[in-house]
């Protein structure tokens, strides 16, 4: 391969447009380095941001061909082989453009504090004294004090790209979750409340973020146990937290779900009432049978030993 | 017009340090400018960590260890009150940060865990693995989240105003819009980082690292000290200068050259590898010198060893450095040694610092703190493990004095500097602008790297230095017509290229004026034609003064208090 083709989706501002760049392929580069390379002997009007070029700053994410990543510890090799000579960069999803490839941070930083991503520290540690805490506290908070704030994750997040009134980025729940994780902080309800109020259970699980981190940060893991610690801490009355205990309770019965029943344990039976014409919708395509009650599965013996054994495992 | 009470600029450890120390006095508007976002500057780059005596490595440890194993490492430069000052506050800074959320590594008794770090004589370097700097600047993010300090984002430094009355504010470059802001404060804190990137490529320090600060600062007044102690990090990758921490050092890695000697041997037989920076990456450069690296040229390298830690400590203590190995230079730690060579990582001086108390500078209402000042406490060689010390201890000092400053000042206007300056600077942002037939901003910086690496580097000698002088002054002529290459108004990153590359320029001619006046050999700061330190004549500072266009020579007596110089032996 002589010459590699970056195909840029720019924004000056005003009106968006694509544009292609070609540059001499040099063995054992980054994208980073094709970007600079681009601005520093074609076009120095092509705008991006990038900082510590070593993968700890954030600054340089991207989308190349649809997946966030982040530019200056991406090898252009390893994309060239997957993708051929032509990659797709644009700026990263799910964030407003600026001008080209740069993003604006300015309302993800309002909604990160809106989480109150910070610690609370307790009664018995001073700033004088500093705190305590053992190895073992300090390596469950170790994986979440890796994220860089890169926005890879909130590009990716399909959830997200749905609509972000009923939900944060998923690096908000795991600074949250940071929080709430640390032996030091004294105060998990005040991470926890911001984040229930924001659809800490609307999470769609499609794993994107855990994928797409570069840093090795899993905020879906992060969602997950802050749900687990709403629960415990007993912050558990709402929709996410009453499905998950319908699940549960069926599974544990009869080893499958009763979908006639999941509405109203879930919705409480006035809020479920709302969805009757869906219910008269499916009965009369014969999707919805009121009167099937599922008997317990072969081996429901063993269902239940796994649930058990899941409540008896340490969070 | 925007208008703050405390106005810092730049949103690194010491910046954002500072910021929180003024608004936690309540009161007074204060503002964070910076030319990123926050988390992107160069303290998340710091991985080994953070000093201070805290004992809990080492019970025989004290202040006073730290204290003289500052002023030995500093090559006797630092000045020795604003060091016992430094010692004495860097433990409480590590216990409150703790208490602000670090994540520290732990010891068995759930204190803060400490290794040893080069140049010193006991384990107080405490740290987070090997990304201390990253979650210390988290954590002041938070912080600052926390107390809504008043971020301005993507704002370019330009100037500082100054009229009759004192400091009127500052004018920036607002990268969205590429308007030029004036901002009024009472009092500015300079917390805008080092100038690492006159080095360009060959360094440790982010693209940001333009001495916008410390350029801004001079051309207001203010002296620039020590400008020519320009530290090089001894480990840094091979290929891309990137840095591989002390910390693998610290854990107890190994140095070999070609014919598989630990070479540091010869250099520092009681210390090796935990030899001072500047030792470590004068003794990797004779190796390669005389012969005895790897490769040729610029891409000539020694080996750094870690596979005698094992796998399990690797991934424990030094799982960035993996990444960053296998990353850049394609090795895995785990498995085969690390091409290494030195890179330029830290400008020991900076704005003249006048009153360590408080980070005041010559002028009154300005301050500075971090690699953009100079206090000193590093003088001419700092100790791995002090810089983000450095950054609470004095970002904390700064805040406090800015915000005292702030509220006995009854402002005067002084809008009519600020609207002067945010004029000269539009006309002259426009020109570079409209001009399409100049230089390019790339090319001067590029050949000011390598006049810099090549004469101005690990090894100094008069001549060359004057050639290298000679390079500058040319290249300075050529920015004077150069072209941005992009005339639009909006994120004009080629626009920000140019106002550093003025900035790199001039932070570079001061540090060959400082080096070729200097002729002895201390610390970072090696002249070949004068091996030995002089302390007759050169037990003082550099200072450097723009006067009209002029760049004035003169110098400050080291202030020596307990520790009369010595020869330094490791």
């Amino acid at each position: 391969m002589e010459q590699v083709v970056y195909r840029i989706r720019r924004f000056d501002g005003r009106k968006e447009f694509w544009q292609e760049y070609r540059f001499a392929h040099e063995a054992n580069k980054t994208v980073l380095w094709g970007l600079l390379k681009i601005k520093e002997t074609v076009d120095p009007s092509l705008a991006f941001v990038a900082a510590c070029r070593s993968a700890v700053c954030g600054a340089c994410a991207v989308r190349v061909n649809g997946e966030a990543m982040l530019a200056c510890e991406t090898p252009l090799d390893a994309l060239l082989e997957r993708f051929g000579a032509t990659l797709v960069l644009e700026p990263l999803g799910n964030f407003p453009v600026i001008r080209d490839l740069v993003v604006d941070w300015e309302p993800k930083a309002a909604r990160l504090a809106e989480a109150k991503p910070w610690l609370v520290p307790r009664e018995e540690f001073s700033a004088e004294a500093g705190c305590r805490q053992s190895q073992a506290e300090f390596r469950r908070i170790n994986a979440q004090t890796n994220c860089i704030l890169c926005g890879a994750c909130a590009s990716e997040c399909n959830k997200l790209t749905t609509g972000d009134d009923d939900f944060y980025e998923p690096f908000v729940y795991t600074k949250a979750g940071k929080f709430v994780a640390d032996s030091r902080d004294g105060a998990a309800a005040d991470h926890l409340r911001p984040v229930l109020a924001r659809g800490l259970w609307k999470c769609v699980h499609c794993q994107e973020c855990v994928t797409k981190c570069p840093k090795r940060v899993a905020p879906a893991e992060d969602i997950a146990a802050l749900r687990r610690a709403s629960i415990r801490l007993g912050l558990a009355d709402n929709q996410g937290t009453r499905h998950a205990r319908a699940f549960a309770g069926d599974i544990t019965k009869t080893g499958r779900l009763n979908e006639t029943t999941m509405a109203v344990k879930t919705d409480g039976l006035l809020k479920s009432a709302t969805r009757l014409p869906f219910a008269l919708r499916l009965l009369r395509r014969g999707k919805l049978n009121p009167f099937h009650f599922p008997a317990p599965v072969e081996g429901i013996d063993g269902v239940r030993a796994i649930v058990k054994a899941a409540k008896e495992a340490k969070e | 017009m925007q208008t703050f009470d405390v106005l810092v600029i730049g949103s690194g450890g010491a910046g954002m340090r500072a910021a929180l120390e003024a608004g936690a006095r309540g009161g007074l508007a204060v503002g964070l400018m910076t030319k990123m976002f926050p988390t992107r500057s160069a303290t998340g780059m710091a991985q080994g960590g953070i000093n201070g005596f805290l004992g809990n490595a080492d019970p025989t440890d004290s202040v006073a260890k730290h204290v003289f194993d500052t002023v030995k490492g500093s090559d006797y430069l630092g000045d020795q009150d604003a060091i016992a000052f430094f010692c004495g506050q860097a433990a409480a800074a590590i216990r409150e940060i703790d208490y602000y959320g670090v994540p520290f590594s732990r010891d068995g008794d759930g204190r803060i865990a400490q290794r040893n770090f080069g140049g010193q004589s006991a384990p107080r370097t405490c740290f987070s693995a090997d990304k201390t700097g990253h979650v210390i600047l988290h954590t002041l993010y938070e912080q600052c989240l926390k107390h809504g300090v008043k971020m301005l984002t993507d704002r370019l430094l330009l100037d500082l105003a100054v009229d009759d009355d004192g400091l009127c504010g500052a004018v920036a470059l607002d990268i969205r819009t590429g308007q030029v802001v004036p901002v009024r404060a009472k009092a500015v804190v300079i917390a805008t980082g080092g100038a690492g990137r006159m080095y360009w490529s060959r360094t440790t320090n982010p693209f940001a690292s333009t001495a916008d600060g410390m350029a801004a600062c001079f051309r207001a007044g203010i002296p620039l000290k020590d400008p020519e102690m320009v530290q090089f990090h001894p480990t840094g990758l091979a290929g891309t200068g990137i840095l591989m921490s002390e910390a693998s050092r610290a854990e107890g890695g190994y140095l070999y050259n070609n014919a598989g000697e630990r070479f540091m041997a010869r250099y520092a037989p009681e210390k090796m590898e935990l030899a001072t920076r500047d030792l470590v990456s004068q003794a990797i450069e004779t190796e390669i010198r005389e012969g005895r690296g790897f490769g040729t040229g610029l891409s000539a390298y020694v080996l750094l060893d870690l596979r005698h830690l094992g796998r399990e400590k690797i991934l424990e203590r030094l799982p960035g450095i993996r990444d960053l190995a296998m990353t850049f230079e394609r090795v895995d730690p785990v498995e085969a040694p690390i091409p290494i060579r030195p890179s330029c990582h830290y400008t020991m001086g900076g704005v003249d610092v006048t009153d360590f108390r408080t980070g005041g500078t010559a002028l009154a209402g300005l301050f500075a703190a971090g690699e953009a000042a100079c206090v000193s406490v590093h003088g001419a060689n700092r100790l791995g493990g002090n810089s983000l010390a450095d950054i609470m201890v004095f970002g904390k000092c700064a805040g406090a004095g800015a915000a005292d400053y702030a509220l006995g000042r009854d402002r005067k206007a002084g809008d009519g500097a600020l609207a002067a300056k945010a004029a000269e600077w539009e006309e002259r942002l426009a020109a570079a602008m409209a001009r399409d037939d100049g230089p390019a901003v790339a090319s001067i910086r590029d050949r000011l790297a390598e006049a810099m690496w090549n004469k101005v580097g690990i090894f100094r000698r008069g001549g060359e230095m004057k050639e290298a002088a000679a390079a500058i002054d040319g290249l300075t002529e050529e920015y004077a017509r150069c072209a941005v290459g992009d005339d639009s108004r909006v994120f004009n990153t080629a626009l920000v290229n140019y106002v550093e590359l003025g900035n790199l320029l001039a932070m570079a001619k001061a540090a060959v004026l400082g080096a070729l006046n200097r002729t002895e050999s201390r610390g970072c700061h090696l002249r070949e034609d004068y091996p030995a330190r002089d302390d007759a004549n050169f037990l003082k500072h550099t200072l450097v003064t723009l006067a009209g266009t002029r760049y004035e020579l003169s110098y400050r007596p080291v202030v020596v208090t307990d520790y009369q110089p010595a020869e330094r032996r490791y």
